[in-house]
């Protein structure tokens, strides 16, 4: 399993990793008046039709294609199709700490971001070792 | 000379935007204008104005502090109003519709989930399920024409895409009792995912804790990643 956890988005140091995640919410919802202008978006918009436009191409075919030919069936006959076996799997990965993404301690962090309060509890890695985060984006900050 | 708009709150709002600045290099200054019933964070729109880091980060920070004062209602990056005069005409003329959109959000932040799955993990089961598509894979390996990669690669771009749909409302049925509302919206590439909730502030740990779930229980061909609160951008 992986689940990364960010408190609000410019909270946290730099405040550079969250921005990303929360750009699209900025940009295309949130309240608008009639009438009223908006400022031109233009690079951002050209981005996100690319995006639509890559998906249904022979080149995403081709790619897919060449995935699918890469792919080994064999050892791919554990691969998950049951919950028990993934819950377990889980764990032990995470005992391991395999686990390749990060669960943050930003859950207590959040309390405190939402009162716009600045205070640092100490910055000891807190009860999951095995977890420790190997993901740049979170928002522990100190780290950024 | 226009005017830039944030937010739009409850005339009881605190208002707390000290040390706080506006978009534009130099920072604009934040002003409220006020009617009897609803108070609109403006600032003044600075010339040539896009969507820059440094901009888009003082929209944001504003609305982060005023959302942690009371009910507010986003406005979407960008918006610039005629001048203060029309701002106010706005908050009037439309005064019954913000009103209640805000008593509706009090109380209230967004989430926003993205989740991806592993490709691989992804195309195994899809190799697995359709023999279809494992007769033209088995096929395309040892030689096969363009035209047959063309057509693997279309039967499972086309899995890709219906799968990632039933996941995404699959997530979105087994978080709905957790949260206020949900909303879609376009997941990133190599994702399924990109769903906002209405969650109640008093129950945010309990929504955080199923989000936890889910994802452990998905296993580790899956990534979740959970961003809020935040203002409610999604749902005014």
């Amino acid at each position: 399993m992986t689940l990364v956890q960010q408190s609000n988005a410019t909270s946290g140091g730099s405040g550079s990793g969250n921005l990303y995640d929360v750009l699209e919410l900025i940009l295309d919802r949130g309240l608008v008046i009639d009438a009223f202008v908006r400022v031109s978006l233009v690079g951002i918009e050209i981005l996100k039709i690319d995006v639509r436009v890559v998906v249904a191409s022979v080149d995403t075919y081709l790619r897919f294609a060449e995935a699918c030919n890469r792919l080994d069936l064999e050892s791919g006959r554990k691969a998950p199709s049951q919950l028990t076996d993934l819950v377990g799997d889980m764990t032990e990965n995470g005992a391991k700490g395999k686990s390749k993404g990060a669960l943050t301690g930003a859950v207590e962090a959040f309390s405190e971001s939402l009162q716009g309060k600045r205070e640092e509890p100490e910055e000891e890695p807190r009860k999951r070792p095995a977890r420790k985060s190997t993901a740049g984006r979170q928002s522990q900050r100190g780290e950024e | 000379m226009p005017t830039y708009i944030y937010a739009i709150t409850g005339a009881d709002h605190p208002l707390p935007l000290g040390g706080l600045h506006g978009v534009g290099d130099p920072p604009s200054e934040l002003r409220t204008l006020r009617t009897d019933l609803l108070a609109a964070v403006v600032s003044e729109a600075p010339d040539g104005l896009r969507a820059k880091r440094r901009d888009v980060m003082a929209h944001q920070n504003v609305l982060e502090a005023l959302m942690a004062g009371g009910a507010t209602l986003p406005m979407r990056f960008g918006l610039v109003g005629p001048g203060d005069d029309e701002v106010v005409a706005a908050l009037d003329r439309e005064a019954d519709a913000y009103r209640e959109r805000l008593a509706q959000l009090d109380g209230r932040v967004e989430y926003n989930l993205k989740a991806g799955r592993d490709e691989d993990d992804l195309l195994r089961e899809i190799m697995t399920e359709s023999d279809e598509i494992r007769q033209l894979n088995e096929r395309t390996r040892a030689r096969g024409s363009h035209d047959d990669r063309v057509a693997l690669g279309e039967l499972v771009a086309r899995e890709v895409t219906a799968r990632g749909q039933r996941e995404a409302e699959d997530v979105a049925a087994r978080l709905a009792d957790a949260a206020t509302h949900s909303s879609h919206a376009e997941p990133a590439p190599q994702q399924f995912l990109n769903l906002s909730f209405l969650v109640p502030r008093a129950e945010t740990d309990a929504f955080v804790a199923a989000v936890r779930r889910e994802a452990e229980e998905r296993g580790d061909a899956y990534s979740f990643t959970l961003t809020g609160p935040l203002p409610p951008y999604s749902f005014v």
